[in-house]
């Protein structure tokens, strides 16, 4: 028997918070939630980490800049040198615009691939489209995933168990069910 | 500043005395609002099949007419020498200007924390898309052998010739380029979380397979969010830039080049204020009429209205600022040309009419937003903003062709005069922007939903501790 992961359904933005922060009091390290639009709030109890896309989203852009100054450099002043009335080949003032717009078009396309692959996105299904109700998730419900980490065998666990489902209930939850990892996670 | 520096809360400044319109009208619980808004695009209003065939037949008139300039060659319009830059430079000019808007509301306002942006975004977005593909279509018929446009691409061809990136022209690729690409990813970004409620909640099973694929696979779970609100606000921080830079680099082929009328500095600022102030005014015109069929009044409420008038208010100053500095620069630099041009040939020429039409259209008739009662009543609002709109596209047309009709040699002079196909390709792309965006209003949820619904909560919470 796999691990076992609590589903707790909440209402409302404020229950649902109020509820991470009194399981990640409780000490449960792992905990994720299903929210129909972003909660910032959320992040501090669930221990979201720093993302890396920032980062990514700089280099990227900076990499299409220089890829595309060193375009127009080789192309322009190198392989083919046009004079035209004695300009410069290598014109800095001229090669603003394009390099700037590459490198927007660089970092933006790094935004939304680094949104979507950090999600494992684009996929046609997930196991959590299964569990029953998911479709109000996307609406008005709000989901909190608990974790518990202990076998499910164990007697002291079974205990446990039914102290994290009377919290939950507690904190507001409206229903709160039990899912194996695969049914959550892949 | 400490909180202690902030002025004493008072009548007319404090929480929970915010004495304009709410921005959003009792609009029920996070179940309603989904399903009310999900719903007008399940059950779209009867009218919309009539509209779509009525602006699909002018989108075949658009057909035609490229059609026909393709197989014919672009002699059928009627650029000729001098004025070689007519109707088609014309009509990019106005519809990449339009996009502005769009990105103003969604980049801009999101930046700046604005809480009216997202009832009007989504709307304002696609606005700027589908302005975009109509402008695109110019150059790349102007050029007159489109199947060549790839020449203006770097690759390495056989022939050995690179493209010339001193040219403004290479510069216009890459942006308008950048910015259709751009406006496609952060408008697809922010429509995923929507695109994921139209699956789970969509009657139909094949409707919502369909709204599966395009949701691609979205379960919002907290650290998706997570990462989901820092691209949106990267997408939007890149985005912003945009917003100046793609007229600017727009107005640089006309400022670059040494025609009088044409050669001034100012043209960069004075062509994106022109962008942003043509672009509010297609928001009004789209969202006026979308609103009154739709029912939005408890979601796009006065306070959009008013702000958006505003806007207009503002962007028009600016537009009109610009107007006075052209002029007095031009008297300014003692340069008879630009004198002529200016103070001789744009008011008093043969195009004169034109020149006097803007006025009308862009500082006299934006006027009338001083008055609160005015931004605030749709119909008004609506004419005023068709008004901006013939204006901006008069300033555009006649900006474009008086310089090159009254240029340095007298015995060049001449005038242009459109041809049939010009014009059809003017209401053709107009009939194919109202097109897209029927479609648009046909199958994707138009109010972005779950941002909304976050709007709402935040809102309630504000008052809750106001």
């Amino acid at each position: 028997m796999g691990e076992t992961i609590f589903v707790a359904e909440f209402d409302s933005p404020a229950t649902i918070l109020a509820a991470a922060e009194r399981v990640r009091e409780l000490g449960f390290g792992e905990l994720d939630a299903v929210t129909p639009f972003p909660i910032a709030a959320l992040e501090r109890p669930l221990r979201v980490g720093r993302s890396r896309l920032r980062w990514a989203v700089l280099l990227v852009g900076l990499g299409a800049a220089a890829l595309a100054f060193w375009i127009l450099h080789w192309t322009n002043a190198v392989d083919y040198p046009l004079n035209v009335g004695g300009r410069p080949l290598d014109s800095y003032p001229t090669d603003v615009p394009i390099v700037f717009e590459s490198a927007v078009l660089g970092a933006a396309s790094a935004a939304f691939a680094g949104v979507l692959l950090g999600a494992r996105l684009p996929r046609l299904h997930h196991p959590l489209f299964e569990l029953e109700g998911f479709e109000r998730t996307t609406v008005d419900r709000f989901w909190l995933l608990v974790a518990n980490v202990t076998d499910a065998t164990d007697a002291a666990s079974e205990e446990e168990r039914g102290a994290l489902r009377a919290e939950l209930e507690r904190m507001g939850a409206r229903s709160v069910r039990t899912a194996s990892r695969q049914e959550v996670r892949p | 500043m400490s909180a202690g520096a902030l002025p004493r809360p008072t009548r007319a400044y404090g929480p929970g005395l915010d004495p304009e319109p709410p921005v959003l009208r009792d609009i029920g619980s996070d179940e309603a609002i989904t399903d009310e808004l999900l719903g007008k695009v399940l059950h779209p209003p009867k009218w919309l099949k009539w509209a779509l065939l009525v602006t699909a037949g002018g989108t075949g008139l658009l057909l035609l007419a490229v059609a026909y300039t393709l197989v014919t060659g672009i002699g059928v319009w009627g650029n000729d020498i001098p004025i070689a830059w007519a109707f088609a430079i014309t009509n990019f000019v106005w519809w990449i200007g339009i996009g502005h808007a769009g990105t103003f509301i969604s980049a801009f306002l999101l930046l700046l924390e604005q809480k009216w942006r997202t009832s009007i975004n989504r709307f304002a977005e696609a606005m700027t898309l589908f302005a975009v593909v109509q402008a695109g279509l110019f150059p790349l018929l102007h050029m007159g052998r489109p199947w060549f446009f790839y020449w203006l691409v770097p690759y390495p061809s056989t022939m050995g010739v690179w493209p010339q990136f001193r040219s403004a022209l290479t510069w216009d690729v890459v942006a308008v380029a950048t910015y259709l690409l751009v406006s496609i990813l952060f408008w697809y970004l922010g429509l995923v979380p929507d695109l994921a409620a139209m699956r789970d909640r969509a009657p139909e099973r094949w409707r919502r397979r369909v709204y599966a694929v395009f949701a691609l696979g979205w379960y919002g779970s907290a650290r998706n969010w997570s990462r989901w609100r820092i691209g949106y606000g990267l997408l939007g921080g890149l985005a912003a830039p945009l917003v100046v830079s793609v007229h600017s680099i727009v107005s640089s082929d006309f400022a670059i080049a040494l025609v009088p009328g044409w050669h001034s500095t100012i043209f960069p600022p004075y062509f994106v204020a022109g962008a942003i102030f043509s672009g509010f005014a297609m928001v009004v015109t789209l969202l006026v009429p979308a609103r009154h069929v739709y029912g939005l009044q408890h979601v796009v409420t006065e306070r959009h209205l008013d702000n958006i008038g505003k806007m207009l208010l503002a962007t028009g100053w600016m537009v009109l600022w610009s107007y006075v500095v052209e002029i007095w620069s031009a008297w300014y630099s003692g340069d008879t040309f630009e004198q002529y041009v200016y103070l001789v040939a744009r008011p008093f020429g043969p195009y004169g009419f034109l020149f006097w039409t803007v006025l009308a259209c862009n500082c006299l008739a934006p006027q009338a937003l001083w008055w609160r009662r005015v931004r605030r009543s749709p119909l008004v609002l609506w004419f005023i903003a068709g008004a901006i709109q013939v204006g901006m596209w008069t300033e555009r047309f006649f900006l474009i062709v008086t310089s090159q009709s009254r240029g340095f040699l007298p015995s060049s002079w001449n005038l242009y005069r459109p041809s049939i196909v010009d014009v059809s390709l003017l209401l053709g792309t107009l009939a194919f922007f109202c097109f897209l965006f029927l479609l648009f209003l046909r199958f994707v949820p138009f109010v972005a939903i779950s941002e909304l619904k976050a709007l709402r909560h935040e809102l309630a919470e504000e008052k809750r501790h106001g």
